[in-house]
């Protein structure tokens, strides 16, 4: 090529002056109404069927209305007519991801009114499939929000190292996720041989992956300008919507149940800390995250050092007959704060389970968070608030 | 082009040509991303799992609209509120078209098969190719489905008149007095 | 502790900072307060209905409730008993509830209560507040000018149960599509899927597989 360009003028602008320029308008004249456009139900960056109605001038969201009910199984409506068992096995679906936590708080209050407890062999296992439930979801989490942003390179890493984690947890109980292990008094059966080894092996693969996250994502010039002050929500709007979980923490407030709640499984036995952030933007989402899956593992590797022998269940009669009384079992998962109150009249099943779940809280801050936003942030906010359908609409 | 419609194809003298038709069709299906609850998570990881890698079979899940699509998995819980668009979306795919059911809750409704909000089995919408059974179906579990649906497209319009009714998007009956 | 007794004021013994947040809501609320209980640790206080908003108030800037946890119904209507126990001898597909209406911690006046749980993120407390719903007009005072999270939670309130809420911007479906009839939670609405057929998980339909045959003696095995 033998043609140069000539050499461009030099302009001198002030920083400022870029914004002014983006958001000018095209002509004074051309007065055009809102667009509504409407984001799903079905759409790969919903993450399951939400459809929100957004209401824009231009590029900017002037209002957004979710529209949820398009998982709405009729989950409390369920357990009114099932025994005990059987609710455990459909309420771990509420929460596709970490299946195995959605059952423990369940259980712990049904215990709880059995006056039974669980012996500590069987808490620590319910504790390490807790936070083997917790890397995984936030595995998936840390690749597909980098795949929301745009990179397509941390999903498969993330789907790749996530297998790890469903190994184990198919190993001890039999169901890459819907485990259907807890039952009332303890668990369904004990830990295979080889599988504490195994699951130092693992952890150690997850700090690993952790690490190459740590650089390829979070680290990423491109990945920061596209999350940082996006989507900022200040702490104490979050509590009054109830957000809860790592989206509260990734705004400044220092609340984790597993350390602040009251005492359930084996975490005040174990060591650890609670990630917060101070910004409440996207980035701090996905940063609190990801520490908090390095601090699982760690805690997982503790609790494999401290498991004792023992039996694995308490003795409880065959047909489970749950005295009348009520119940309010909270816990720490990985979407947030997850509840069951739980209303007996001692028969074999529930008469009413109230179930109080993380993100039908965090999502309904959407309407006040996307005021102003752009297109592309709704996105980046949609991935960063991590919500799970099922957990929405039960 | 019509040589299907007409029933060219199907005639036991250029069976080497439908033969190679239905090669080329079966391994080059665009799968429709339609991922509703915890099917669509196993169905991902069939997909981007290098473990499982759907995409070695030759589907790729990633046509820009429905209207590129050729196959439709559908995995999860369907709702009496989502059967309109699932409804919607299907006919949006131009013929000839399959559909695998994945998971239990599109098989039949599933564990929420008394539920007052879940329609009992998405083949009460649309018609159904291939069911694949489980809660979830295991990766390799929606792979065997993918392979079976396979060998059924690489015998349609082979001694039966499935290709011709599958072009022109008519129901195709299965078994009856004469199979 | 099983609580077995029924609609019957407990002199439940109550930690001190469950002593001290009943002081509290007792102080502003006064008359306000009907009962209270000790529901294996976590602390229930039935409030009248025209104090149902200003107990919301106290809990938020007096108790430091910032967290508002969620806000349900209840109907305390008996469970309809379950297909398939006309025959003696044949397993009912759905538990067996009791057929007398009796009522849960701190007791209620009719058949709807509203229960809310809010908690403190810095004082690491919480408390369960309850409060009764008049059957024939049902309508309970709105908490979105206090929690602007009971916003959602009230409209699925509303859904299920068919309560109304004093003060809410826009109370329609959250959940179900908008040409749905009835409302689900009630005990009167019935499952229609479980009367028109069981369980099918009682009954097994196909039989045992034959055991496999003796060997013969002098068989290779």
């Amino acid at each position: 090529m033998s043609t140069t360009n000539p050499p461009m003028p030099e302009i001198q602008l002030e920083p400022g002056a870029l914004r002014h320029l983006a958001e000018a308008q095209v002509n004074v004249e051309l007065d055009t109404g809102d667009m509504i456009l409407n984001l799903g139900p079905q759409h790969p960056a919903t993450h399951g069927t939400l459809r929100l109605v957004v209401r824009l001038d231009g590029e900017r969201v002037i209002s957004a209305d979710p529209v949820i009910g398009y998982m709405h199984r009729g989950y409390e409506k369920l357990t009114e007519y099932r025994t005990y068992p059987q609710v455990t096995t459909l309420i771990n679906r509420i929460d596709w991801l970490s299946s195995f936590a959605n059952e423990v708080p369940f259980v712990d209050a049904a215990e709880r009114l059995m006056d039974v407890e669980a012996p500590p062999r069987a808490q620590y296992i319910r504790t390490i499939l807790t936070e083997l439930s917790r890397i995984a979801t936030f595995y998936l989490f840390l690749g597909e929000m980098a795949l929301q942003v745009g990179a397509l390179t941390p999903a498969f890493y993330s789907f790749r190292d996530r297998e790890y984690v469903l190994n184990l947890i198919e190993a001890a109980t039999g169901g890459r996720f819907h485990p259907n292990f807890n039952r009332i008094g303890g668990l369904k059966d004990d830990l295979p041989w080889g599988w504490i080894s195994e699951a130092r092996a693992a952890m150690a693969k997850i700090l690993d992956g952790c690490d190459e996250f740590e650089d390829l994502v979070v680290g990423n010039e491109i990945f920061q300008a596209r999350t940082r002050s996006i989507g900022i929500v200040g702490g104490e709007l979050g509590a009054a919507y109830g957000m809860s979980g790592s989206n509260l923490r990734a705004s400044g407030v220092d609340w984790d149940l597993r350390r602040d709640g009251r005492p359930y499984l084996v975490y005040p036995e174990l060591d650890f800390k609670v990630w917060t952030h101070t910004d409440g933007d996207s980035y701090a989402r996905y940063w609190v995250r990801l520490q908090e899956t390095r601090e699982s593992a760690r805690m997982v590797l503790q609790a494999l050092d401290q498991i004792p022998s023992g039996p694995i269940r308490a003795k409880v009669p065959l047909i489970i007959k749950v005295p009348a009384g009520e119940a309010w079992s909270e816990t720490e998962n990985p979407l947030g704060q997850m509840g069951y109150y739980v209303f007996s009249k001692g028969a074999t099943g529930p008469f009413r389970v109230k179930i109080r779940s993380a993100s039908f809280s965090n999502v309904s801050i959407l309407p006040w968070l996307l005021r102003g936003a752009y297109v592309p942030d709704v996105i980046t906010i949609l991935a960063s608030l991590y919500f799970i359908l099922g957990d929405i609409d039960r | 082009m019509g040589l299907v419609e007409r029933g060219v194809l199907s005639k036991p003298a250029v069976k080497p040509l439908t033969w190679l038709l239905n090669y080329s069709r079966k391994y080059s299906l665009w799968m429709f991303q339609w991922g509703l609850a915890c099917c669509a998570i196993e169905m991902a990881a069939a997909l981007a799992g290098p473990r499982y890698d759907m995409m070695r079979l030759g589907v790729i899940p990633f046509p820009a609209s429905p209207r590129q699509a050729d196959l439709v998995v559908v995995s999860g819980t369907v709702t009496d509120k989502m059967a309109p668009a699932i409804k919607r979306l299907y006919e949006q795919i131009p013929d000839p078209k399959y559909v695998i059911s994945m998971g239990s809750c599109s098989n039949c409704g599933g564990p929420y098969w008394d539920s007052y909000s879940v329609t009992k089995g998405v083949d009460q919408i649309i018609p159904v190719d291939v069911y694949v059974p489980g809660c979830p179906p295991r990766p390799e579990a929606l792979l065997e489905g993918i392979v079976m649906l396979q060998a059924r497209i690489q015998n349609e319009g082979i001694g039966n008149t499935e290709l011709a009714a599958r072009w022109q998007g008519e129901p195709i009956t299965v078994g009856g007095a004469d199979a | 502790m099983p609580d077995g007794a029924p609609a019957e004021p407990e002199a439940a013994t109550l930690d001190p900072a469950q002593s001290e947040i009943l002081a509290t809501l007792e102080a502003e609320l006064g008359e306000g307060v009907i009962e209270h209980t000790d529901a294996l640790g976590n602390l229930v206080v039935r409030v009248r209905p025209e104090a149902w908003r200003r107990s919301a108030e106290v809990a938020k800037a007096m108790l430091g409730c910032d967290y508002l946890s969620f806000v349900a119904g209840i109907d305390w209507l008996p469970a309809p008993a379950p297909g398939g126990d006309d025959d003696a001898g044949v397993e009912p597909s759905a538990p067996v509830q009791p057929t007398e209406m009796t009522f849960g911690a701190a007791g209620s006046e009719g058949r709807f209560q509203v229960f809310a749980h809010v908690q403190s993120t810095a004082r690491h407390h919480g408390v369960t507040l309850k409060t009764d719903v008049d059957e024939a007009k049902p309508l309970a005072e709105s908490w979105v000018s206090v929690y602007p999270g009971a916003d959602w939670h009230e409209r699925e309130c509303w859904e299920m149960f068919g309560i109304g809420f004093d003060g809410h911007p826009s109370l329609r479906h959250l959940f179900l599509p908008g040409d749905f009839e009835g409302h689900p939670l009630r005990k009167d609405f019935p499952l229609l899927a479980r009367e028109v057929k069981p369980w099918p998980g009682l009954v097994d339909v196909e039989a045992m597989p034959e055991p496999d045959p003796e060997p013969e003696p002098g068989a290779v095995p």
